[in-house]
């Protein structure tokens, strides 16, 4: 076992996402075996199935992306889920309601999330409000500002081969994933981000020891505050995504998807106490939980066992994390 | 004075690497206040805490109204009737004094808490110690002063026979400690032993029958406080062999350069009005008691804490310090105390914590210049012999020596001209507390210069070239090392005014 843990490929990558690849081959399996049976004269094993599950694993992904930053700080952000939703609405309603350019809609999808993530930033850094309390308020006011803009009405992107709309393309292309390869292009940017550049190295330090960070003559406030807003941006990107595999957004809702995220970070290794951070663990743990939805309806069962299924992982993911830092000290 | 009520013989008590206790002798009578003294880690803290079950003891036995007793934990003594009063409030402020006072034994009336039964038991206790507080008062809107005397009361409510008085006067004004003082001869009168330990000469004086002096964890003799003079009390406490060498002369020239100026700096409770010169290539050492504004000193010159008012001056101009940021592009660097919430990132690597305080001068375009980092890292690790498998290992993993010299990297890679040591070896083996010595005088020797804070006496002495001290957050005294002596130090430090 300790031989396999220090081997060079194994270190690079992690035990811990080796792992997880093994749990997407078995969760894959145990769904293609499940599904005939559970749910008689379906399959699990097909194209249509798996660009289905990646759908749901491109936003997730994105959204995981971003918090992996802000909990790498220590800190958590809950409003993700409706600060996308709120993305997408305002911005679809600008480009239903107000006729505005797309490439003006893609780039207003991201600067909501933006100011979101601003907004965060600001109270938790520069205000020392807990990221809790935070995050918790801003996803009331990203809820209701959604609403009000749309009057209470969902907004409906441009379906395919419609007007308007080659920004599906984004996630699809003759059959092509291409929303993998953005993803992918995307979490390499971030993990360069994070362990290659100041701001990266400065975030994990801040989440470990922020006091030591700040006594070395770092201006804490400002990378902090950075964290908020990279999640904002990428949460407003996943807005993007969602819209290009759902089109439909409804007003009020989105906040199953801030647990989803952080479950996928958590499971990829991003420690919830700060300073330990997997961008590659997070794009897994994405995957495992789009696979885990579609597997769950494609059995026959209703939406709300992937809920009870993600608390759970959650939960499993936080103690396994606790514990093993409790070994270490 | 009446009988021995307890009698603690021949405790040892030790810490990996420290002999805390090495056979302690110490004994209360009934109706005696019994002073126990001694310099920072003399041992005072440890005993009590041994007589307390807070820490097992290695050796010797304590025998408490002639029985011989052992306690598992603070419960069993308070249980028994040994109580301590802490230095630190221990109290819960949005509650009543009342209910402070019964804090988990609480009177009930069937399945509710009887606060009625509570508030007379309180005035009760109060009427015997000659307190006027109202039991219903929250226990926040009291003085510290007030909330002391609430302690106490729950310290006797307790049936207390032997109560320690740990620092009490600390936070106390002076009406505040003539009521103290007023009870504590109350308590006397009921026949209860009263450890008091404090530093505060003129109390020991005032308050005390007898007084007990500790010195590097042993006992070193008891006086009868009428008996003996302050500079008795002053002897027996610093009269240690002192192995290394004491420096006998400045190393720096009288006319080198000052490189940074603190005037009338004023920074919350714990520093008042206090003015300093460093010069270059000098140690300045910082001598003083636990609490006199040492650390709260420094560290508002380093922009970590509020300053209120005050200059500081770098290399003759006047500079402003409202950040540790400002205070390291200023050159100047901090080793905390406390390193590992202060000094380190544990959890990440030797080379991570090395860059840490000018990462940007290692930067390529936007990447981290990894290659040049570890060439830095190394050079240190080298340099200053610290002892790891590799740069890439966490500090968590690290000795404490080690740990302290990552720090030290830290601000040489940033070149720091102006370094101050806050207890640069507490917790530091002896080899490794040899080396930062010698490291210390290299980098002066190359121009750097140092402030050292230090609770040991011994490094004062071997380290400084010139001496500040102080008491209650004011300087009380600054002087060159060539005719210091531990007394005159320790009289500048508990020189109240």
């Amino acid at each position: 076992m300790e031989k396999i843990k220090n081997n060079k490929i194994v270190k690079a990558i992690g035990f811990n996402r080796i792992v997880l690849i093994g749990v997407i081959i078995l969760l894959y399996v145990l769904f293609s075996v499940l599904t005939p049976v559970l749910h008689a004269g379906t399959t699990f094993v097909s194209y249509e199935r798996i660009m289905s599950a990646l759908n749901y694993a491109y936003f997730i992904g994105f959204l995981a992306l971003g918090v992996t930053f802000v909990i790498a700080t220590g800190g958590i952000d809950f409003s993700i889920g409706p600060v996308m939703f709120a993305s997408a609405l305002i911005s679809g309603y600008c480009l239903t309601k107000y006729n505005v350019p797309l490439p003006v809609c893609l780039l207003i999808s991201i600067g909501v999330g933006l100011l979101f993530g601003v907004l965060n930033g600001y109270f938790v850094a520069y205000r020392f409000l807990p990221s809790f309390i935070t995050s918790m308020a801003s996803m009331q006011i990203a809820k209701g500002i959604g609403s009000v803009f749309t009057k209470t009405q969902s907004v409906t992107w441009p379906a395919s081969a419609a007007e308007n709309s080659w920004y599906r393309y984004l996630i699809k292309w003759n059959n092509i994933p291409t929303g993998l390869i953005l993803l992918c292009i995307v979490a390499a940017i971030c993990a360069v981000v994070l362990h290659k550049t100041r701001a990266g190295r400065y975030m994990l330090c801040i989440g470990s020891n922020k006091e030591a960070v700040r006594l070395s003559g770092v201006n804490t406030k400002r990378w902090e505050m950075l964290a908020y807003m990279i999640c904002g941006l990428l949460a407003g990107i996943a807005a993007i995504f969602y819209v290009g595999a759902y089109t439909t957004v409804q007003p009020g809702l989105g906040d199953t998807f801030n647990n989803e995220a952080i479950a996928a970070c958590v499971m990829g290794g991003t420690s919830m106490a700060g300073g330990l951070a997997s961008i590659l663990g997070s794009i897994i743990g994405a995957v495992i939980v789009a696979l885990m939805q579609e597997g769950i309806l494609a059995m026959g069962f209703t939406i709300s066992y992937q809920y009870v299924l993600t608390g759970l992982i959650v939960l499993a993911a936080v103690t396994a994390d606790i514990m093993s830092r409790k070994r270490k000290n | 004075m009446g009988e021995v009520i307890l009698t603690m013989e021949g405790i040892d008590k030790s810490f990996p690497g420290v002999k805390a206790l090495n056979q302690v002798f110490f004994e209360v009578r009934k109706g005696e206040v019994h002073a126990l003294m001694g310099e920072n880690g003399a041992g005072k803290s440890t005993l009590m805490k041994v007589l307390t079950g807070i820490y097992t003891r290695d050796a010797g036995t304590i025998t408490y109204e002639g029985k011989e007793v052992t306690y598992h934990n603070p419960r069993e003594a308070q249980a028994a009737g040994i109580v301590i009063v802490h230095q630190e409030l221990n109290m819960m402020g949005h509650l009543t004094v009342a209910q402070n006072i019964f804090i988990g034994r609480e009177f009930r009336k069937g399945p509710f808490i009887d606060d009625a039964k509570m508030n007379e038991e309180a005035r009760k206790l109060f009427q015997r110690l000659n307190i006027d507080i109202d039991p219903k008062m929250t226990m926040s809107d009291l003085t510290v002063g007030m909330q002391q005397m609430c302690e106490i009361a729950k310290a006797i409510s307790h049936e207390a026979k032997v109560i320690i008085f740990d620092e009490p006067s600390a936070a106390l004004t002076e009406a505040e400690i003539d009521r103290l003082f007023d009870i504590i001869r109350e308590l006397k009168k009921q026949d209860m032993g009263i450890v008091y330990i404090s530093h505060r000469m003129d109390e020991i004086k005032r308050i005390t029958d007898r007084v007990s002096v500790m010195r590097d964890g042993a006992y070193v003799g008891t006086l009868i406080t009428e008996e003996c003079t302050k500079d008795d009390i002053i002897n027996m406490m610093v009269g240690r062999v002192i192995y290394e060498e004491p420096k006998t002369e400045s190393q720096v020239a009288k006319d080198a350069p000052v490189v940074l100026k603190v005037e009338h700096l004023n920074a919350g409770r714990m520093v008042k009005d206090v003015s300093f010169e460093l010069r270059k290539g000098e140690i300045l050492g910082f001598a003083g008691l636990m609490g006199a504004g040492r650390t709260e000193t420094l560290r508002a010159v380093f922009g970590a804490d509020k300053k209120d008012s005050g200059d500081i001056f770098l290399n003759g101009k006047k500079i402003e310090i409202k950040t540790p940021e400002d205070a390291v592009k200023a050159g100047i660097g901090y080793l905390s105390e406390d390193r590992k919430r202060y000094g380190v990132v544990l959890q990440k690597t030797i080379t991570e914590n090395s860059t840490l305080a000018c990462l940007d001068q290692y930067v390529k375009g936007i990447f981290i210049d990894g290659r040049k980092e570890r060439k830095v890292t190394k050079k240190y690790v080298d340099l200053l012999k610290t002892k790891t498998p590799g740069i890439d290992q966490l500090v968590m993993n690290l000795s404490g020596g080690n740990q302290q010299k990552v720090v030290v990297a830290k601000w040489l890679v940033n070149n720091c001209d102006i370094l101050i040591f806050d207890e640069p070896t507490r917790g530091i083996d002896v080899g490794a507390k040899q080396e930062i010595y010698e490291l210390m005088n290299q980098l002066v020797k190359e121009g750097k210069s140092i402030i050292m804070i230090s609770s040991e006496m011994a490094e004062i002495l071997r380290m400084s070239d010139r001496i500040v001290v102080m008491c209650e957050g004011k300087k009380t005294g600054e002087m060159d090392i060539a005719g210091v002596t531990q007394e005159k130090i320790m009289h500048l430090a508990t020189m109240r005014e």
